[in-house]
């Protein structure tokens, strides 16, 4: 017998692109991780460890991770969207499964108020940033 | 019918002579309503009688004709040729070890399958006199789509886990596991938990969807092993909280 050959399309193929850009992720969560860890300890460490801390994420290399790490976030949710639906259990209780439209568009919802308040509590008009 | 001529590619393989498989191009005068496999046959019947392949409903029911067309898992028997160029290539199911040509080993998979007591069990045997036992459509609903599964075998070759962990139980297993969890007639869930939660089993699953991208019959072997993955979570939890329950 010939040995099995691995999927003709793997890892080229477009659908499978997509599969190991979200694996690959882990690589970016992993920095992010280690940042927020050092956020923490630089709380516990007082005021001038905090200024301190602060004053590094202005580096352009911390900006441009950042950025990455927000589109990279970003895509992984709206994946997280689309594939959400057909995990849930088609019964929950007594009840059927909401149809996926209800459930994707809560997702949606959910996500765009998160990002609103985020995005007005980081340029001061709501809660104590300002 | 209108006809004209396109190249089939198809990889040869025989254990005998070939150390591994080579392909070998066919021209054949193809019709325009011809499936992939009506080509095979072709070969098979005027060009060249050696050509090994599977084949047996020609209508997407008994999952044997599957094999990768361009580099995609597909049933052959109902991919249209017109879908292709002038130039087709058909190759054995990825994941599996060829036995000859087209034609693949899926031993591995029956035992895997079987390992999951792919079949109604009950906790007590019933007597005749009881009669039949009775199911709502509304529980037929919660595990019919599970159900239609045939084994052609599309999701193990598009499966990128399977490729890596050869003891992966892979998708179609699985989600015929799961089906025979949500029939209202089973009782054999506890039985498959071991094995549904344990090495190669549902938490292997990467969630590539591949298998459900691939699959002919919309059976959605990345959904059901999902489902079956909250639904080992929530069992493991509730009989953690019965034994401390029992204990105390």
């Amino acid at each position: 017998m010939a040995p099995p050959r691995p999927p003709d399309r793997f890892p080229a193929g477009p659908r499978y692109r997509s599969y190991l850009l979200f694996g690959m992720g882990s690589a970016l969560m992993l920095p992010l991780g280690f940042e927020l860890l050092c956020a923490l300890w630089a709380l516990a460490s007082g005021d001038a460890a905090w200024r301190e801390f602060q004053a590094g994420l202005r580096h352009p290399l911390r900006i441009a991770g950042h950025a990455v790490a927000g589109v990279w976030l970003t895509w992984v949710a709206l994946r997280f969207f689309r594939l959400f639906p057909k995990t849930q259990p088609f019964r929950l209780g007594p009840f059927r499964r909401p149809p996926d439209w209800l459930l994707v568009g809560g997702l949606y919802g959910v996500f765009a108020a998160a990002s609103l308040a985020l995005g007005l509590w980081l340029a001061g008009r709501i809660g104590g940033l300002g | 019918m209108a006809e004209h001529t396109k190249i089939i590619a198809v990889t040869r393989f025989d254990p005998e002579r070939d150390d591994a498989p080579r392909s070998q191009e066919y021209e054949v005068p193809v019709q325009e309503d011809w499936k992939v496999l009506e080509a095979l046959n072709y070969i098979k019947d005027h060009l060249d009688p050696t050509l090994s392949h599977r084949w047996s409903c020609r209508m997407a029911v008994c999952g044997s004709c599957g094999m990768n067309v361009n580099g995609e898992p597909k049933l052959t028997c109902r991919e249209p040729l017109s879908n292709y160029g002038e130039r087709v290539e058909v190759a054995p199911l990825a994941n599996f070890p060829v036995v000859r040509d087209l034609v693949v080993e899926l031993e591995g998979f029956l035992e895997k399958l079987g390992a999951l007591k792919p079949w109604i069990m009950l906790a007590k045997q019933r007597a005749p006199e009881e009669g039949a036992t009775r199911q709502s459509p509304a529980e037929l609903a919660d595990f019919k789509q599970f159900s239609m599964c045939i084994n052609c075998m599309l999701c193990y070759a598009a499966c990128p886990v399977v490729a890596n962990e050869p003891d992966f139980l892979g998708p179609a297993a699985l989600a015929t596991a799961h089906r025979y969890n949500l029939d209202s007639r089973d009782e054999g869930a506890a039985q498959r938990a071991e094995i549904m939660r344990g090495e190669g089993g549902v938490f292997s699953c990467s969630y590539a969807n591949e298998c459900a991208e691939v699959c002919p019959k919309n059976v959605d072997p990345a959904g059901a092993i999902q489902q079956a993955k909250l639904a080992n979570v929530l069992s493991w939890a509730r009989s953690f909280v019965v034994r401390r329950r029992a204990a105390s």
